[in-house]
């Protein structure tokens, strides 16, 4: 477990899936959660998505939400996850500083 | 009205895939398949888009759910055979499966080797595996059987000095060689972006 805490960054891909399940999502809704807010940006091909969300539900950051009974299976961030997207947004920041320093253009902030 | 086709790709996967594509361009939608038959009825033209998935690696636990995920995305999604195979009671070793699907017999994965994905067009291609790494991981399963063969090949040449068994191995390298190439140029991709 303490593995998980440690260690660099998340890739945007799993990022991005991570945050849409913070809302019970089943993979057609965590896609177009992805697409919307990225702008069309990043679009997730199906078997791609499809092995982000199994490689978090076997991290157990993610696991399924509800009974098994409905046809689509959603799943819901858990805390472990949840704690883990909370530290890449903390990351996230220090880097966003960074190279708002170097870069420049972040005189709005 | 229906059309029937008959075509039989083995494993030239884009081949097969351009074929739909190009039927689906003339207003054919796929509506069944057999070993080597497609049958069609009529849609809008350009109306659908395909996209061949290779498989034979999973279990058929795990063929299932992956395409009952592809079902739950809204598309539609056939079984079909890469090899043409007419005997009954088929059992065979697949060295390079997962866990489960390594022995394939017609009650499990046998014959249902590839995955053929229709969705309707939305304009943009499409592809199933979209970041680098994904599909470094999709290709060198779709590497790995002609691996595994060639090798085999080769062994048995070696073992039993058998010059046409090193010829087999020599041609079962061509599309892993195809296939190697494929991967080392999406390694380089992934050196600096994740898609």
């Amino acid at each position: 477990m303490h593995e998980n805490y440690k260690g660099g960054a998340l890739t945007e891909v799993m990022f991005y899936v991570l945050l849409a399940t913070f809302t019970p999502r089943h993979g057609y809704a965590i896609m177009q959660f992805i697409e919307e807010k990225t702008g069309g940006r990043l679009e997730l091909g199906a078997g791609t998505l499809y092995g982000a969300i199994n490689t978090l539900a076997k991290k157990q950051w993610i696991a399924p939400f509800g009974d098994d009974q409905g046809r689509k299976k959603a799943y819901q961030v858990t805390e472990l996850g949840w704690n883990i997207a909370a530290q890449e947004l903390q990351r996230l920041r220090d880097l966003a500083q960074i190279a708002g320093e170097i870069i420049g253009g972040d005189e709005h902030e | 009205m229906s059309k029937k086709c008959y075509r039989f790709f083995s494993g030239l996967l884009q081949t097969q895939t351009n074929w739909l594509n190009q039927m689906a361009a003339k207003g054919f939608r796929l509506v069944r398949t057999g070993k080597i038959s497609y049958v069609f009825e009529e849609c809008r033209a350009g109306e659908y888009q395909y996209c061949i998935e290779f498989i034979a690696e999973k279990s058929q636990q795990s063929a299932e759910q992956y395409k009952q995920f592809l079902e739950d995305m809204g598309y539609r999604v056939f079984y079909k055979n890469i090899n043409l195979n007419y005997s009954i009671g088929k059992v065979r070793y697949r060295p390079w499966a997962e866990k489960g699907g390594r022995i394939a017999t017609n009650a499990t994965t046998f014959n249902k080797e590839l995955l053929i994905v229709e969705k309707k067009n939305d304009g943009k291609p499409f592809e199933l595996h979209t970041t680098y790494e994904d599909k470094i991981a999709y290709t060198k399963t779709m590497r790995n059987p002609w691996l595994i063969m060639a090798l085999l090949f080769l062994i048995l040449a070696i073992v039993q000095k058998l010059w046409p068994m090193g010829v087999i191995a020599v041609l079962l390298l061509i599309p892993v060689f195809l296939y190697q190439r494929e991967i080392a140029k999406l390694s380089g991709q992934a050196k600096t972006r994740e898609w």
